[in-house]
């Protein structure tokens, strides 16, 4: 599969690739952190036929939804296994709550009852994160605990 | 003491409704898909010289309000580009940019001296058909949800190249416009450029060093740090004779990264409010009197302008491998002009060289700020 990059100045740079079935799409990112998914035209192949504006969180979920990280799904199946638990994915933005600040500077665990299991950046996906892991602006912190701990977590993380 | 007091109350009612009407050009902007320059001018028209409902005593905070408007109008216009792009930007389509200047440059130049104007009144008239509005065609763009569009790339990087003729155009009016002998200006055009060349090397090398040194991660601190040195820059290069505009313009080129984003996504509300001060007062200072008489040349060159910016377009679209329909799309994409024609013709009108140049550039931004928006609207 090829993937074509393009910098769109001022805007952000937008990506683009045709599927094997012959559909092209391709996705924005704004530089403000929004993605924009964007359906091209067959008949125009300039021009878009639709495009759908998501908010960072709204891509962290469709992400997931398209079978993102191996992570996700060895949670899914822990959550058929326990009962009563609650998993969410907690972006952390630049100025708020816990971006570039350590975990255990939030003092989640003592103060909620939830943990922080795993940190997504990038690419990678860090597991285990220890209370001197500083957090990112642009990070997903994967949080684990009861349904209340987990709420509570995550005006933490994200402020 | 209770004197002073009512003063104070004067001018916040003044300011009030200045600030109330362009809130409601606006809104009526929206309402019917028009961006909203157009209407601020046609307000400050209203509001100005020669009509009957003048302002008495917030004038003075207007003016100043106004050039607060210009800097961090060309504040913003550094930092909406990050020198990477500005670099790619030249690589790759210097040869568009430079149809863009010849086309659009010549018409304003050769109309200001056929209207008989002063040299310098004709170069800067130059300017105003030459600069495009990034800010209206960027808020096109995204309302028209034409930023996947494969053409659009090649539309912002013409913009990008106005960018840097902007870099080179801004110091050169500001020598002109101060008036010295043949020699001096030569040198002080050097100087000027000089600067330039140096603010765009530090940019492209050291643009993350100079980012660093003045990022917080408080709003608070990030705002009054970029503020406070973009201010302390533009009065120097005034000082200097550079033209405030210019030092605004470099301070936002040199800045860049997560921070310039963060600094951009604070300034921008701060930048409508001045912005939208500028534009009344703009409207203001152009007498109503003298504006039948250039509506016509006016219309002409406005003619004039949008046919060879669609050219322009057009060309740059073909150039990229873009199919006709995109190459449409392309060519009405450049016709909007606003807030960079109108900040030019006010370095003219505040020097006092030209007085039909503010009437002028009005109607000619008046007609290409609507013309231009309908163009891009009904292209497809």
């Amino acid at each position: 599969m090829e993937l074509f990059e393009t910098l769109l100045p001022g805007v952000g740079v937008r990506y683009e690739f045709t599927s094997a079935a012959g559909d092209r799409l391709g996705v924005i990112v704004r530089r403000d952190g929004r993605r924009e998914l964007v359906l091209y035209d067959k008949r125009d192949p300039d021009s878009c036929r639709d495009t759908v504006m998501m908010s960072g969180e709204e891509t962290a979920t469709l992400v997931e939804l398209l079978g993102g990280t191996k992570v996700t799904e060895r949670i899914a199946d822990l959550m058929y296994e326990v009962e009563g638990l609650s998993i969410e994915w907690v972006p952390l933005e630049a100025g708020r709550g816990l971006a570039g600040r350590t975990i255990g500077d939030g003092r989640i665990r003592t103060a909620t009852g939830a943990s922080v299991v795993a940190v997504l950046r990038g690419d990678a996906s860090i597991p285990g994160p220890g209370p001197e892991f500083v957090l990112e602006a642009g990070d997903v912190a994967l949080v684990v605990g009861s349904h209340d701990g987990v709420l509570a977590a995550q005006q933490l993380l994200h402020g | 003491m209770i004197l002073a007091a009512s003063t104070a109350g004067a001018v916040l009612v003044e300011l009030g409704a200045v600030l109330l009407v362009l809130a409601v050009s606006g809104r009526l902007a929206a309402r019917v898909g028009l961006p909203s320059i157009p209407l601020y001018l046609v307000a400050g028209l209203l509001l100005g010289e020669g009509s009957p409902i003048g302002l008495e005593g917030s004038t003075d905070f207007i003016r100043i309000g106004a050039d607060l408007g210009v800097v961090l109008l060309l504040l913003l216009l550094g930092l909406e580009y990050t020198p990477e792009e500005l670099r790619t930007g030249i690589r790759r389509d210097w040869s568009a940019g430079a149809l863009d200047v010849v086309a659009n440059f010549t018409p304003g130049l050769a109309a200001g001296f056929l209207l008989g104007w002063d040299p310098v009144a004709a170069f800067l008239l130059g300017g105003v058909t030459y600069i495009t509005s990034s800010g209206i065609v960027a808020r096109l763009l995204g309302d028209l949800d034409r930023f996947g569009n494969r053409e659009t790339s090649t539309v912002l990087s013409v913009l990008v190249i106005e960018d840097i003729v902007m870099a080179v155009f801004l110091p050169v009016a500001g020598v002109l416009l101060v008036g010295s002998s043949l020699t001096d200006a030569g040198v002080s055009v050097a100087i000027a450029l000089g600067v330039v060349a140096v603010a765009l090397l530090v940019s492209f090398r050291h643009g993350t060093l100079v980012s660093r040194l003045l990022d917080s991660p408080s709003p608070e601190l990030l705002l009054l740090t970029v503020l406070g040195v973009t201010l302390l820059a533009a009065g120097l290069a005034d000082r200097v004779r550079v033209s405030a505009a210019v030092g605004a313009f470099l301070i936002g080129v040199m800045l860049s990264g997560q921070m310039a984003e963060r600094g951009r996504a604070l300034l921008t509300p701060i930048r409508d409010v001045f912005g939208g001060l500028f534009f009344i007062f703009f409207g203001m200072q152009v007498d109503i009197g003298e504006l039948p008489p250039v509506v016509l040349p006016a219309l002409a060159l406005a003619v004039v302008g949008a046919a060879s910016k669609a050219g322009t377009g057009w060309w740059a679209a073909r150039r990229a491998g873009i199919g006709i329909r995109g190459r449409r799309r392309a060519a009405a994409s450049l016709i909007p002009r606003g807030e960079f024609s109108v900040v030019i013709a006010g370095l003219g009108t505040a020097a006092g060289i030209e007085p039909r140049l503010g009437g002028f550039a009005a109607a000619y931004v008046l007609l290409l700020a609507v013309g231009g928006s309908l163009a891009m609207r009904f292209v497809d």
